[in-house]
């Protein structure tokens, strides 16, 4: 037997219950013998890598000595351990730069949820019941070798899918190779709030599919349409300290911040000048604003190159988009259009911002491609202030990932039998839960023989698992990252784990190198690597002849610094080769107006659900730190509701915090009325990110999900759903929600009053 | 000279992102109430994001302010403490002796920025979220006073260290949570007593404001109003 277990048994001898006269249950617990020797009180801060976004900030770990109560070897005990205690931003990281938002700082409560999976498990009830049983790491990658190895599909792909988000980093190679080995199709890829249009038009316009990063610090004019770029979109931390520079970083000198949208968000209540344009015309007021820079002589439009080249009329100054004539698709007055021209023009750099829900219509990529024709005139495009593509490390593993079929696509196959699936694997993904009803994703799941899930947690589409190999938290695993924007740094994030495992769970990608070898031939050769980590030394390493942040030479000693730095990057390579795919065959884009799912007599309100800075898409919901801050311009914590103007509610008789119920096309839903002055009286908001059915206790079974009754509605060219394009009807329910303010909320109010 | 412990948040930086709020849970094991408790008013947030509002539709503006305690020189919650358990320390912060607190709640009422908290139930935490407490911070219990300390147990253990190194405490050498966090760099700490530094500065700037400065508290939070575009004249 080896240390570890004999010294088990006699610690079982000597801590007997006797020798105990507290009678405090822990006290009757086991020690087990520590794997590290820390000193308690004293702090180590160790570097990492978030995930809690796909932004990718680097973190400094603080970690100290203290005792979980943990099971090993089937018993439960006490074992003292480094835990993590705090996590900060690293100040050495080109992105963040030493800051951190509120899901960054939340990601403790990732790791210690007290709803994660501990054990791999095996279900032992009717699918979707919830119902598992524990089971040994040895059965569970034996049961998935052998599912995996029995599918058989001669001359046609492997009926397995794999789902799971967007990864940048080699999690997303890793994957990627396995698939191709076995055969079977590339990775479904998918999050509700993508960014396939933006990528889209930033490869039409400026060679670049890929998110956009934004020099604020140096910029004088932003004009943002739509974006919460102070918020939850893109990289968040990155753009806030460009913004703050640009505000009152330059003595004497502060940018101007327009935003345009037709609901107040949290960053457009930080703008000088809030624009309220009616949902889907941003395109339209773009190219409004582009017209009277070309037609008063500002700029001519060959300055603005490709970008402009890709619209419509372009070259001929944009006849049709008059300030009158734009005035009347947008709702903007003609004479606000002429200044906030004259206004961008002459205070450059100036740069134009645009995400969310103008992206999310049926001409959402048309739009995109407007604002960024706006940037290529105003000259903001790779010039300080403006607009920048992020570099890529020169890491010779990482191509770009293989266009793999759409969430909606997999189901429509699936259900219709043309691309049968019989086995799911999921990673990092809750399409059950971030799809709408009307993509009947659930029905097509329901016909996979066997799916397995890598989640933490028993989420809507990992409940549906027969197997389930539990992940390790962020903070226990190797984790890189590759950021696509947020910098103008190649950079490549590395953090090895800030602290053991707490539970009996395995690295994803460990797992499924194991599963390769196991499998062996072709999917054992590609996947050469023992461990995650050794996959991670050997890419790293392509980085050592590049001038960049590490200075060791030697193989090992460069190991060594990229893991204590936290990352590896440089200023020297500032541009990658442009990512063009196949550019679009088709004529330069107009900016038609956009297509609302519902008619406007039945239908009445533009139905707009957001990204909410507590949940994102959901997947904070099971964090209770995050369901207790109070959002930043409702102030309501535990909650969902329906944003509505105060006139509308007026006219309508609804007062805040009654039980509306919200109806579209395809589906219908009850949310509590928050009263916001800052929507337009024809707009209804919801937040994304309650409404789960099962996510641990802190987000089951609390108020409503937005998503679900979404119109499959998409924009054409990318197949991405345009989730701002629904129109519903709204009816009082006759009674109050459950809507929790924290504002005027320090004093205790009797029950009736609860909805202020 | 003593230290005296000074901030200074800029409401032009301010996004209203909240990160503030979220780390300074981290940092002070500042429990979750739950949904039933937050709606009967029983929240914790020691830094909250006040939002508000200006004008009807379209016109409407929306403004943020971070508030912590705001530190009073002349605090109303410490002559009302029946058992000095709000003191004012020599470093001039307000500070919260969790063992004197008997929970008259007498402070709280006192207060008229509404920064202080009561715990009405023994906080409970899910094992294993314990895991994460700062072993710096106490973990308060039932009928205990608490709120923002700017973050004392970082100011002790850096004097602590500088001590040790018999060396003067350097500026920016730590900063509560929420600064540290602040990812708009709109929060400032530092020390009042020194001129030169950079929260003496900022507070002497021509946009510096106090909260109610009419009730005569003389808080050392002073805040910057937000800026104006001023058509382009200072851009």
């Amino acid at each position: 037997m080896d240390r570890r277990n004999f010294l088990k048994i006699s610690a079982v001898g000597s801590a007997t219950v006797a020798l105990d006269a507290c009678g405090k249950p822990e006290h009757q617990l086991i020690h087990f013998i520590p794997e590290e020797e820390l000193i308690p009180g004293v702090a180590e801060w160790k570097p990492g890598v978030c995930t809690q976004c796909p932004a990718g900030c680097g973190l400094h770990v603080r970690v100290m000595e203290g005792e979980a109560e943990v099971t090993r070897h089937g018993q439960l005990g006490l074992l003292n351990m480094g835990l993590a205690k705090k996590l900060e931003g690293n100040p050495g990281h080109p992105v963040n730069q030493g800051r951190l938002c509120a899901w960054g700082q939340a990601g403790l409560q990732v790791t210690y949820n007290p709803d994660r999976i501990r054990f791999p498990l095996k279900r032992s009830g009717p699918r979707g019941s919830g119902e598992y049983q524990e089971i040994t790491w040895e059965e569970a990658i034996k049961e998935l070798v052998s599912h995996l190895s029995s599918l058989k599909s001669p001359g046609k792909p492997l009926p397995l899918a794999f789902l799971t988000g967007p990864l940048y980093d080699h999690r997303s190679v890793l994957i990627e190779h396995f698939l191709e080995a076995l055969g079977a199709s590339p990775a479904v890829r998918y999050e509700f709030f993508e960014q396939t249009v933006l990528c889209r038009a930033n490869e039409l316009s400026f060679g670049h599919h890929q998110l956009p990063t934004f020099d604020l610090a140096n910029a004088n004019y932003v004009i943002s349409f739509g974006a919460d770029f102070l918020g939850t979109w893109n990289s968040p931390v990155a753009q806030n300290l460009g913004y703050g520079t640009m505000r009152q970083g330059r003595p004497g000198h502060r940018g101007k911040f327009v935003q345009v949208e037709a609901r107040m968000s949290q960053t457009g209540a930080n703008a000088d000048e809030w624009v309220y344009a009616k949902p889907g015309t941003e395109g339209l007021l773009a190219l409004g604003v582009a017209h009277v820079i070309l037609s008063e002589k500002l700029r001519i439009a060959e300055a603005a190159g490709e970008a402009g080249a890709c619209i419509d009329g372009w070259s001929k100054g944009l006849p049709d988009h008059t300030p009158e004539a734009v005035a009347k698709m947008t709702g903007v007055e003609a004479g606000r259009i002429q200044r906030l021209a004259r206004e961008m023009a002459a205070h450059t750099p100036a740069v134009a911002i645009i995400g969310g829900a103008p992206l999310a219509q049926t001409n959402g990529l048309a739009n995109a491609l407007a604002a960024n024709a706006l940037n290529g005139l105003l000259g903001s495009v790779e010039k300080p202030g403006g607009i920048f593509f992020t570099p890529q490390p020169p890491m010779p593993g990482l191509t770009d990932p293989k266009k793999g079929l759409s969430v909606r696509a997999l189901a429509e196959g699936i259900r219709s039998g043309s691309a049968p699936v019989e086995a799911l694997l999921i990673y990092n993904a809750n399409p059950v839960f971030g799809s709408p009803t009307a993509w009947r994703l659930q029905e097509a799941l329901g016909k996979v023989s066997f799916i397995a899930s890598f989640g933490s947690f028993v989420d809507e589409t990992s409940i549906l698992s027969d197997l389930i190999l539990p992940d390790h938290s962020y903070l226990e695993s190797w984790v890189d990252n590759i950021p696509q924007s947020g910098t103008t740094e190649a950079v490549a994030s590395l953090a090895p784990p800030a602290m053991s495992p707490l539970h009996h769970t395995r690295s994803t990608p460990d797992v499924l190198l194991d599963v390769a070898h196991q499998l062996g031939g072709n999917v054992g050769k590609a996947l050469p690597w023992k461990t995650y980590q050794d996959m991670l030394q050997a890419a790293f390493d392509s980085l050592r002849s590049h001038p960049g942040s590490v200075s060791a030479k030697a193989s090992d000693d460069f190991w060594s610094e990229v893991q204590e730095k936290g990352g590896w990057w440089s200023a020297e390579i500032t541009k990658s080769p442009a990512r063009r795919g196949a550019k679009s065959s088709a004529a330069p884009a107009k900016v038609a107006e956009p297509q609302f799912d519902g008619s406007p007599q039945e239908y009445p309100f533009n139905f707009l659900p957001y990204a909410s800075l507590q949940f994102g898409d959901g997947r904070h919901a099971n964090l209770p730190w995050m369901q207790e801050m109070p959002d930043t311009i409702s102030t309501a914590m535990w909650s969902v509701w329906l944003e509505i103007n105060p006139e509308t509610a007026d006219r309508l008789g609804i007062k805040q915090g009654d039980l509306l119920e919200v109806a579209s096309q395809h589906g219908k839903l009850q949310a509590p009325a928050l009263i916001a002055p800052g929507i337009a009286p024809d707009v209804v908001a919801m937040p994304v990110g309650q409404g789960h059915e099962s996510y641990g206790r802190y987000a089951s079974q609390r108020g409503a999900n937005p998503i679900k009754i979404l119109a499959a509605q998409t924009e054409p060219e990318t197949g991405a759903l345009a989730w701002a394009s629904t129109r519903v009807k709204i009816t009082r329910v006759g009674k109050k929600g459950q809507l929790i303010l924290f504002a005027g909320g320090l004093r205790e109010w009797p029950r009736e009053y609860r909805h202020r | 000279m003593e230290h005296r412990w000074g901030m200074v948040i800029d409401e032009d930086r301010c996004t209203g992102c909240e990160a503030c709020v979220a780390a300074c849970h981290a940092e002070n094991n500042i429990a979750t109430v739950g949904d039933d408790q937050a709606a009967r008013g029983r929240a914790m947030h020691w830094i909250r994001v006040e939002r508000y509002y200006e004008g009807n539709f379209p016109d409407i503006k929306v403004k943020f302010r971070p508030v912590p305690c705001q530190e009073c020189s002349d605090a109303p919650c410490e002559p009302v403490c029946p058992t000095y358990a709000s003191y004012h320390n020599p470093e001039g912060l307000n500070a919260q002796i969790y063992n004197r607190c008997i929970g008259t709640r007498y402070c709280a009422n006192a207060c008229p920025y509404l920064v202080r908290f009561f715990n009405f139930l023994n906080p409970v935490w899910d094992k294993p979220l314990n895991l994460q407490f700062n072993p710096d911070v106490s973990v308060r219990s039932v009928g205990i006073m608490e709120k923002c300390t700017f973050c004392i147990q970082r100011i002790k253990t850096a004097e602590i260290k500088a001590q040790a190194e018999k060396r003067p405490l350097k500026e920016g050498e730590f900063n509560p949570a929420c600064v540290q966090s602040c990812p708009a760099e709109a929060m400032v700490f530092g020390d009042l007593n020194d001129p030169k530094s950079k929260v003496s500065r900022l507070s002497r700037s021509s946009r510096a404001t106090k909260l109610l400065p009419e009730l005569g508290t003389h808080p050392k939070v002073t805040y910057l109003k937000r800026d104006t575009w001023d058509n382009g004249q200072n851009a």
